[in-house]
């Protein structure tokens, strides 16, 4: 067989490789460099590579001693990692020229619990300015491009982490999701992308955007492979006060298979308004109807203040994110605008040069929410419709255990297309946003193509039930069985 | 001029003991380390690093609430204040704002001579920025450096109502609440090494019912210097109104070598410190468990020990009050009675000569060198009239100067046991029939021969009888025999 | 479109957050920012007076610190890559005053 095909691998197909010794690590990681080399120059997937270091770290894996029995659980696998993560020794510039030279001085406590899992880190993804953007058109170190078609956008602000996962470049990714930034531009480029319940993955070591709605989430090509790299990044965290003190996400917490079908569904009105692409409502709807067909208990719910969560979402978002961009000042670390100034002048041409235009504007609206006069009137009020929203989730759970929704309104859009008018740019969130204020899991999960350009099903449940969320939607995976992107329109490896 | 009504509210810091810092685990012990060596991603406030509470901090937050009969919040929740400065990495300092640790409390102390009565605002916990220096070896001369060691230690701020109305009022507020944050072990309160910070607010009003504008008077780094700025304070703004003008309200900063408080130039118009409650930090909700096992261990108190002083061991108000006002002073008292029960005399010794001496050494008792015993070994000696009282006070001069033993210390400066005033008077008997000559020479005014009677009792004893007992046993002895041969004439 | 925000509250704003703006972006920024805000006003159609706000996510009690000190050990990465040092102090302009704003 052709070694390139050794990118089409699951997680479990490396460890079975592995273990027969039929592939080694260093293999496999130099056959993701070669595609990274092959494609990079038109994806801008990644901000860093950190070919050596990877392969060293492959070498020393391949020395280590490891019993048949005991693989770690990510031995070997190759990931690609968000620049907003810190990983101590690489870059973490958060998408941003005022972190360029920034280099992490610790590991975030993922990138631990990877490192101990076994993994060989490729490099550092391309994002939206601290996260802040829907299709990483705000990077500070130009776009990505969508894989599965290169004159739209990957979506965002996980856009690198989730097209490189896409082109084939690595064979999964960490990402982070504020108001939809995993789930959004997992469903731009048809993989898949988990949100956890807030407080289920340690956010020590991600750079915070809006810290009460931040989480770090797993990008994959299948729900499997995300189900493994979730066992991993999962637990509580004694260094973050908002990660809750549970035990970490087991395979265990999956319902068996014939508890599948008893699964009951909720459809909730709101998300399937005229604002949607008919192809996506569209399409579906025919999976709700598949799912009836097979069984499933599926019923009508409402969710009343769907349509306040971007408004509040954005003020309390931006409230956070204009105090915790603060520290950027240019006194201890990144860049620091030369030339003799008075502190006051640092500080200003420090933070003006070194933003970005989003950015710069979010942190003014933010600081606008809290000020004096205001905070009342916005932050205050975001801060209650949140409650709100969180209410609608909890009661619609009453009467089912998961929400079927489409992820976003649009399909991937071209590059510009959004980026002149911040409000239309911020709808493209508009179904992600509800959820992650209300702290509950969801995923996205491709459901189907119009023309090339991937469908992304979001399926929501109550806070950590994540077991029954991956448990049905693996079955739908499977069920659906819709072919993973690929670039070059190459067969999938089944047929090879 | 006409009659003025002052009013004063202090706000009041105090680094609390903690060995780590309040959302990290840095080490709080900062003083004389090189700089930026007790730091952090979190204290430094690094993309990415998240607090985490100290539990010890938040506890004796707490206990400082209680002692100062605060309402206890049931949740401890932080807020952001939002300012940029060099010393504040993240751009924000964690503190706490509508919901502190403690509200409504009191404290009671006395001012001159009067028991008085402060209500207490607020007391909340939140954490202590770095430090600026502005010349070091070789920081150029048009820069600061920054140090972060300081960065993140836990301070609880103490407001009082405005219910001052004197400088002096504010000194002995001040005094008593060191004394008592000193005594619940949540702080060493040292103003000289900022280990306690008081800002405040003074007001000054022509009538009684209304209030003055507010100034408030910000880096007093020592007791003397609360009371004269406010002191300065009050007359600068006495004279403001006696001359018909217009007070504003301000921030001034005390000058210590001018003596003058300065007005700080426009307190920045757009100051907006946009508090919101930290994102990072859950509340945590304080367990019952908790509150009990603070509250069951609160310990005595300054003005309760003073009475129970007065009351258990007869002292007089003034001896109490030397004695209550340093906890491990009043608890060195205490094992030292339990040694020797005579209250008054050990406590005459304590406040007098053991004061003395640490005054001289500037010690606290828990820094020095006696214990509570070594002193009773002496005092037992003194008790027992081994030794006189002037002789005891050189030994214990001694004593706190080398650490050594009262046994030793009388033995290596010649005083033996023989110093035993029975033992010496016979000696002394001895010397006095033996030299019938000095004695007449002494009667009839020669001074010298004394010292010759002294010189041989010396002999006899092998330089080991201290002089000046010897000295005044034969003063009392010879006097008794000049009585014995009449009034002598004066010489 | 109706004004919510003025210039000179932006420029406030940019004051308060260490930035600073040409007349040119200000006023970008004015059309920008109030079509944002324009739409936060959604918010009015809602009867809020008896709803708490959620300022955290919180499931349960979190965790807390010891009071026992550890030492960390990258503080010289730290300096390694920082702006300016001297003498292990972070180095920046002269601080004039505290209240200098």
């Amino acid at each position: 067989m052709n070694i390139a095909d050794l990118r089409h691998y699951s997680i479990e197909e490396y460890k079975k490789a592995y273990r027969s010794k039929e592939f080694t690590p260093t293999a496999v990681t130099r056959v993701f460099f070669d595609r990274i080399r092959e494609l990079e120059g038109d994806i801008h997937a990644f901000l860093a590579i950190d070919e050596e270091g990877a392969m060293k770290r492959a070498r020393e894996l391949e020395e280590k001693k490891i019993s048949d029995t005991d693989f770690p659980p990510l031995y070997g696998i190759p990931i690609a990692v968000k620049d907003n993560i810190c990983v101590k020794g690489l870059q973490a510039t958060c998408g941003s020229r005022i972190l360029r030279n920034f280099v992490a001085p610790y590991d975030a406590t993922v990138v631990e619990k990877l490192k101990k899992a076994g993994v060989i880190i490729l490099g550092k993804t391309n994002m939206d300015e601290f996260a802040m953007g829907s299709s990483t058109e705000n990077s500070g170190y130009g776009p990505t491009r969508n894989p599965l078609d290169r004159e739209r956008v990957p979506g965002g602000s996980s856009g690198g982490s989730a097209a490189c996962v896409a082109a084939l470049e690595a064979p999964l990714s960490l990402g982070s999701d504020t108001g939809g930034s995993v789930r959004q531009p997992a469903a731009f480029c048809g993989i898949v992308g988990l949100r956890p319940t807030y407080g289920r993955v340690s956010r020590y070591g991600l750079v915070s955007f809006a810290s009460s709605l931040d989480q770090i989430g797993p990008l994959t090509r299948t729900v499997d492979d995300c189900i493994t790299l979730f066992e991993v990044i999962s637990g509580q965290d004694e260094r973050d006060s908002t990660c809750a003190p549970y035990p970490p996400f087991s395979r265990n917490d999956i319902p068996k298979d014939e508890e599948i079908p008893k699964i009951r569904i909720g459809i909730p009105n709101e998300y399937f308004t005229p604002g949607v692409d008919p192809a996506i409502s569209g399409r579906i709807r025919e999976v709700i109807d598949l799912l009836v067909n097979k069984g499933f208990p599926v019923i009508n719910v409402s969710l009343p203040h769907t349509d306040f969560g971007l408004e509040s979402y954005y003020i309390v978002a931006l409230a956070e994110a204009s105090s915790n961009l603060a520290r950027y000042d240019g006194v201890l670390y990144g860049f620091r605008k030369e030339g003799s100034f008075t502190l006051q002048e640092m500080y200003t041409r420090t933070r003006t040069e070194g933003f970005g235009k989003e950015v710069l504007r979010r942190i003014v609206l933010g600081t606008y929410s809290l000020s004096s006069g205001y905070y009342d009137e916005y932050y205050l009020k975001g801060m209650k419709v949140r409650t709100l929203v969180r209410k609608d989730f909890e009661a619609s759970f009453q009467n089912c255990d998961l929400l079927l929704t489409p992820v976003t309104p649009c399909l991937p859009f071209r590059f510009g297309e959004r980026s002149r008018d911040p409000y239309q740019m911020y709808l493209a969130d508009v179904f992600t946003i509800p959820s992650a204020m209300a702290g509950i899991p969801g995923i996205s999960l491709n459901c189907g193509y119009q023309d090339h350009l991937p469908i992304g099903l979001q399926i929501l449940s109550a806070p950590f039930a994540e077991g029954k969320l991956l448990g049905f939607a693996r079955y739908l995976e499977k069920l659906l069985s819709i072919p993973l992107p690929f670039p070059e329109k190459m067969p999938r490896k089944e047929s090879l | 001029m006409e009659k003025c009504y002052l009013t004063i509210g202090l706000e009041v810091h105090c680094q609390l003991l903690t060995k780590a810092k309040m959302f990290c685990r840095c080490g709080t012990d900062y003083i004389g380390k090189e700089p930026n060596s007790l730091v952090c991603p979190v204290c430094m406030g690094l993309p990415g690093s998240l607090p985490v509470m100290n539990r010890k901090a938040m506890e004796l937050a707490i206990r400082t609430a209680m002692t100062l009969h605060c309402e206890i919040l049931p949740r401890v929740i932080f807020h952001r204040k939002n300012y940029f400065y060099p010393d504040l990495p993240k751009g924000y300092q964690i503190s706490q704002f509508d919901f502190p640790i403690g509200i409504n409390g009191t404290l009671e102390f006395m001012g001159q001579g009067e028991k008085k009565k402060v209500r207490i605002k607020r007391v909340h916990v939140e954490e202590d920025a770095g430090k600026l220096v502005h010349e070091g070896l070789n920081i150029p001369s048009e820069c600061s450096g920054v140090d972060f060691n300081r960065c993140g230690i836990p301070l609880v701020e103490i407001v009082t109502e405005p219910d001052l109305h004197s400088p002096e009022d504010a000194r002995d507020y001040l005094t008593m609440l060191r004394s008592i944050v000193r005594y619940i072990g949540v702080s060493d309160g040292n103003m000289e090494e900022g280990s306690l910070r008081c800002d405040a607010n003074i007001s000054l009003s022509l009538t009684e019912k209304t209030m003055g504008v507010k100034v408030e008077v910000k880096n007093m780094n020592s007791f003397r210097s609360v009371y004269h700025a406010l002191e300065f304070e009050l007359s600068r703004q006495q004279k403001c109104l006696a001359e018909g003008k217009k007070l504003f309200p301000e921030t001034r900063h005390w000058d210590e070598t001018r003596g003058v408080t300065v007005s700080s130039r426009g307190k920045e118009e757009a100051q907006d410190y946009r508090y919101f409650p930290d994102p990072d930090l859950l509340p945590h909700t304080i367990e019952q468990v908790i509150l009990n096992d603070i509250q069951s261990n609160l310990p005595e108190l300054p003005l309760e020990k003073k009475e129970r002083f007065m009351f258990d061991y007869e002292l007089t108000e003034t001896e109490a009050n030397v004695l209550v006002q340093d906890c491990s002073l009043a608890n060195f008292f205490e094992s030292c009675i339990k040694e020797l029960n005579k209250p008054k005399f050990i406590a005459n010794w304590v406040i007098t000569e053991v004061l003395k001496n640490l005054n001289d050494l500037r010690q606290d008792i828990q820094h020095s060198k006696i214990t509570p015993a070594a002193l009773m070994d002496l005092l037992k000696m003194v008790d027992r009239k081994e030794i006189s009282g002037t002789i005891a006070k050189s030994v214990l001069e001694d004593m706190f100067q080398s650490g050594a033993k009262a046994k030793d210390v009388i033995a290596k400066k010649g005083i033996s046991f023989m110093s035993n005033e029975k033992e010496l008077e016979k000696i002394v008997h001895q010397i006095i029939e033996q030299n019938p000559q000095s004695i007449a020479d002494y009667l009839s005014g020669k001074e010298k021969a004394l010292h010759f009677l002294i010189g041989q009792v010396m002999k006899v004893t092998r330089g080991q009888a201290s002089p000046e007992i010897v000295k005044n046993i034969l003063n009392k002895e010879l006097s008794a025999e000049r009585s014995l041969c009449g009034p002598r004439e004066p010489f | 479109m109706s004004e919510k925000i003025s210039l000179d509250e932006i420029k406030k704003m940019a004051q308060l957050s260490k930035l600073s703006f040409s007349q040119e972006e200000l006023e970008q920024f004015f059309v920008d920012i109030n079509s944002v805000v324009s739409h936060f006003d959604k918010l009015n159609q809602l009867d809020l007076s008896d709803v708490s706000p959620t300022s955290h996510i919180s499931w349960s009690q979190p965790p807390s610190n010891p009071d026992e000190p550890r030492e960390w050990p990258g503080r010289q990465e730290v300096f390694a890559h920082a702006p300016q040092v001297i003498d292990s102090y972070f180095i920046v302009p002269k601080v004039v005053d505290k209240q200098e704003e």
